[in-house]
């Protein structure tokens, strides 16, 4: 147990924020894409820098990765990386309400990640009285092999993450896609300074 | 841009502090001097606001614009999939982007290095904000970053990456592949034609009595050799055959979907075009021949090592043999 690990209070506190906006997100999401959304309920967890890579790569077929930037006032800062396997991504276009010809493969996945991204911080941040900025989506350079191999050319500058774990399903376009939200730990302390105020005011 | 709000909430405890009206000068004055374009629109997509960065790298007459539909204002814009784009910003009430990365530019604007680079328009990166105010409809604020410097290095970048790896994979005398590249190559064939169990063939061949050319010409006589032989035998290949430089004056084709039969017609053609090839070197008349082996994977080959070793044998034999000409693998079980 270190300063960057949740309290069970926290964790729940979190929880039940998260639960929350997913909520009201997947509301907002369905009305705009016109389809049912479903979330599945989101996994919380510490996470080393470490197992993140073992975690990751127990995750096949991925195709690929995007990830987004999200900064909020108190020091909330974060990254989100939405990740893609080839058979849950083909009908992209035709969800967003795009012609197939408009935009490429690439720009279909950024698309749809920013929206599925800001939708839900967006609420998260309401939650708990904050205001995200976000920057622009990147797709991560070629994932062909694997996510893992991507992260382990990648060295990280942290030791302990707080990860959330949310997957999106649209069953009507058969559509999957999972969202890792990954949380530093120098801002993991701000964080548990916004839940225990919230949890005081209960 | 400042914070009003949060401005004036220090004008109690801050001499310096600035009035309301001084805040909005100076926010404005920063609009219209940053070197990226701001564009307003209402929910109708009807330009309500620009500042002068837009100004000046549009021609279009300032007083028409305003009001304009921006679909109409500038008609080179995707208008199905941006206004899609736009309704999600002020249903979603979420910021939305658009990279050069993905798409090159949204707007044709001039940019700054229209001499330096090669490109005709400014490339881009966008973004579009929802923005919330007193009046009861919402807006969207459209950022236009010019990005035309980074993305004519980042074109730099992949060319120079494209040639380091070509080159990586040539052999510098010869201009065929080299002998890391050729090894690579047949890892994979190998590895193909076990999983799809298709025919493989491979020859190797080595240049007759290169060291005597060598002694006798000299050694610029020898590379000479070297090229020419290596662009004879490159016209005689298919596309998918993989031909490498496997060492000094050695070396080796691999032929993909090619059963025995057509890997011995192949290699007594070059067999012969060698023989016959006129060479000259300083005007003097270059004789030259090869010896090949050819060897087809078969089930029982365990490795690709092993049948460079099949094809191997089969070369020292046509060597043995007398060179200048071609033995298979097989001939060499029977006999």
């Amino acid at each position: 147990m270190s300063e960057f690990h949740l309290t069970e209070d926290q964790q729940d506190c979190l929880q039940e924020i998260i639960n929350i906006a997913m909520g009201q997100a997947s509301d907002q999401l369905a009305r705009y894409l016109d389809t049912f959304v479903y979330l599945k309920v989101p996994s919380i967890e510490s996470i080393g820098a470490k197992d993140l890579l073992q975690t990751l790569s127990q995750q096949k077929n991925t195709m690929a990765v995007v990830s987004q930037g999200f900064f909020g006032y108190e020091g909330i800062r974060g990254e989100a990386l939405l990740s893609y396997q080839e058979e849950d991504s083909g009908r992209i276009a035709d969800l967003l309400g795009y012609e197939p010809d408009e935009l490429s493969k690439d720009e279909q996945l950024i698309d749809i990640s920013s929206i599925l991204t800001t939708t839900f911080l967006n609420v998260f941040a309401r939650q708990i009285d904050n205001q995200m900025s976000y920057n622009a989506p990147k797709l991560l350079p070629s994932v062909q092999n694997s996510l893992s191999e991507h992260l382990q050319e990648m060295t990280f500058n942290w030791d302990l993450a707080l990860k959330v774990n949310i997957s999106y399903q649209v069953t009507d376009y058969s559509f999957n896609c999972n969202m890792i939200l990954l949380i530093p730990e120098t801002a993991i302390v701000n964080i548990k300074h916004v839940l225990d105020r919230i949890l005081a005011e209960f | 841009m400042f914070d009003i709000n949060a401005m004036t909430s220090l004008k109690n405890t801050s001499k310096s502090a600035l009035t309301e009206p001084v805040i909005k000068q100076i926010n404005i004055q920063i609009a219209n001097q940053i070197n990226t374009g701001v564009l307003v629109l209402d929910a109708e997509f009807n330009i309500v606001l620009w500042n002068r960065f837009l100004q000046i790298h549009t021609d279009k007459d300032a007083a028409n614009i305003i009001g304009q539909s921006i679909f109409i204002a500038f008609p080179e814009l995707p208008e199905r999939w941006l206004s899609r784009k736009l309704s999600a910003v002020l249903q979603l009430n979420t910021p939305s982007f658009c990279s050069w990365q993905q798409r090159h530019h949204l707007f044709e604007l001039p940019h700054t290095r229209p001499i330096t680079t090669d490109s005709e328009f400014m490339a881009q990166n966008c973004t579009f904000l929802p923005i919330e105010t007193e009046c009861k409809h919402k807006h969207i604020c459209i950022l236009i970053e010019d990005v035309t410097d980074v993305c004519h290095y980042q074109g730099q970048l992949q060319k120079t990456l494209e040639e380091l790896a070509q080159m990586s994979r040539i052999d510098g005398l010869t201009q065929i592949y080299n002998r890391r590249h050729w090894q690579e190559s047949l890892v994979q064939e190998y590895a193909k034609s076990r999983r799809h169990t298709k025919n493989l063939s491979l020859i190797m061949l080595d240049l007759d009595l290169f060291k005597l050319l060598n002694d006798n010409y000299g050694h610029q006589c020898g590379d000479m050799v070297l090229i020419e032989i290596s662009a004879l035998i490159s016209s005689l290949l298919r596309v998918e055959d993989i031909f490498g430089r496997y060492g000094g004056e050695e070396f080796a084709i691999i032929l993909p979907e090619t059963n025995l039969t057509g890997a011995m017609e192949l290699a007594q053609r070059i067999c012969h075009s060698i023989a016959t090839a006129q060479l000259k070197y300083n005007g003097q008349a270059i004789k030259v021949t090869v010896s090949l082996g050819v060897a087809q994977l078969s089930e029982q080959t365990s490795s690709y090592e092993e049948l460079i070793t099949h094809a191997d044998l089969a070369l020292y034999q046509a060597k043995s043999q007398g060179r200048n000409q071609v033995c298979s693998a097989t001939n060499m079980a029977t006999n």
